[in-house]
């Protein structure tokens, strides 16, 4: 019986049907805003959303996209959800679609470590531990 | 027979100095005197400057940016912070870094300080300014950067929020007070702006 529920617990883990890849969160000082990025793979064969995150530290947190305005100028828009397609990958990144940490309750040091919720329709609540840089590694790196 | 040699050597003075200065515009694509107008601005410690008084015979990277931008504006910081980093020792002192808000209403000087405090930058090479509507437009205007306000709502507090779609934007002064060239800030070609102040630097 045990080895059943293990197996159940195994198969209905979340994390198997959406795994958060690279993590991280730019650095921020209190009162003012960041933004929060990942990689979210869905393995499994239906298509899940991401419709809401919640990070403690930030007064207000929006799912964003970062948008070429033309005439050499950038936007932002609230998007609302991020809808992931069965068996494939979707980045959020600089420049791009990101989650959107307003309000800081505390200043975001290099370094620092937090809890982040992210709720999918589909599979639910998942918890994540988001390291905060200055920026990634990788794009520091391809400049 | 003089003659003809007196207009061959001039001939040959004028072509060599058209091919220096043609090579000088070459290299950049700008030569646009900055210094004629001043603005008053307050730095991050509220101290009152002359902008662009403050960077006389220094080599000048200048963006406009806002700290409630999460995303391309601290791009464009960092970028600016990563090409201070690769500079060689013999520029270290002749760059200078200028961040100019353009929404000074939310960026006072303590925000700007706190902005660039917590990505560890040095206020030694720069200042982060913050002015009045019409010194920020006036500079604006002169480097060509655009700002529109968009989703603007008033939260739960009463506070009012809004985003802004601005220009995306690196500028390079020379050390005459001359804007030189505009770069994408947020995705800049590092490299080129290092061998552009090189360049200059020379």
């Amino acid at each position: 019986m045990n080895l059943l529920i293990a197996f159940l617990m195994i198969f209905s883990n979340p994390s198997d049907k959406i795994k958060i890849v690279d993590p991280w969160m730019r650095v921020g000082a209190q009162g003012q805003a960041t933004g929060l990025f990942f990689k979210i793979e869905n393995n499994s064969d239906k298509a899940d959303t991401l419709y809401k995150v919640e990070f403690e530290p930030a007064g207000l947190v929006q799912i964003h996209e970062t948008y070429d305005a033309g005439n050499n100028m950038m936007g932002m828009r609230e998007v609302g959800k991020i809808i992931i397609p069965a068996k494939s990958t979707f980045e959020l990144k600089p420049g791009s679609y990101h989650v959107m940490l307003m309000k800081l309750k505390q200043d975001i040091k290099k370094g620092y470590v937090g809890d982040v919720a992210l709720y999918f329709k589909n599979v639910g609540k998942i918890m994540i531990k988001v390291e905060a840089k200055e920026m990634m590694m990788k794009q520091t790196m391809e400049h | 027979m003089k003659t003809l040699i007196k207009n061959i050597l001039l001939f040959s003075t004028l072509l060599i100095t058209a091919n220096i200065l043609s090579g000088c515009y070459e290299h950049f694509p700008l030569d646009q005197d900055i210094t004629r107008t001043q603005n008053t601005f307050l730095n991050q410690d509220s101290v009152k400057v002359e902008f662009p008084t403050i960077i006389k015979d220094k080599i000048t990277l200048l963006a406009m940016v806002y700290t409630h931008c999460p995303d391309i504006c601290p791009m464009t910081t960092h970028n600016i912070h990563l090409i201070e980093q690769r500079l060689p020792a013999e520029l270290k002192n002749k760059v200078k870094f200028i961040v100019i808000s353009f929404d000074p209403n939310r960026d006072t000087p303590a925000v700007l300080k706190k902005f660039a405090q917590i990505r560890d930058i040095n206020f030694d090479n720069w200042s982060l300014l913050s002015g009045d509507e019409q010194n920020t437009k006036e500079v604006m205007l002169k480097f060509g950067v655009k700002a529109i306000l968009t989703d603007s709502t008033y939260d739960a507090t009463g506070e009012l929020s809004y985003n802004i779609i601005h220009t995306d934007r690196i500028s390079l002064i020379d050390q005459d007070g001359r804007l030189r060239s505009n770069y994408k800030g947020s995705t800049a070609d590092l490299d080129m702006i290092l061998e552009d102040i090189k360049y200059l630097g020379e």
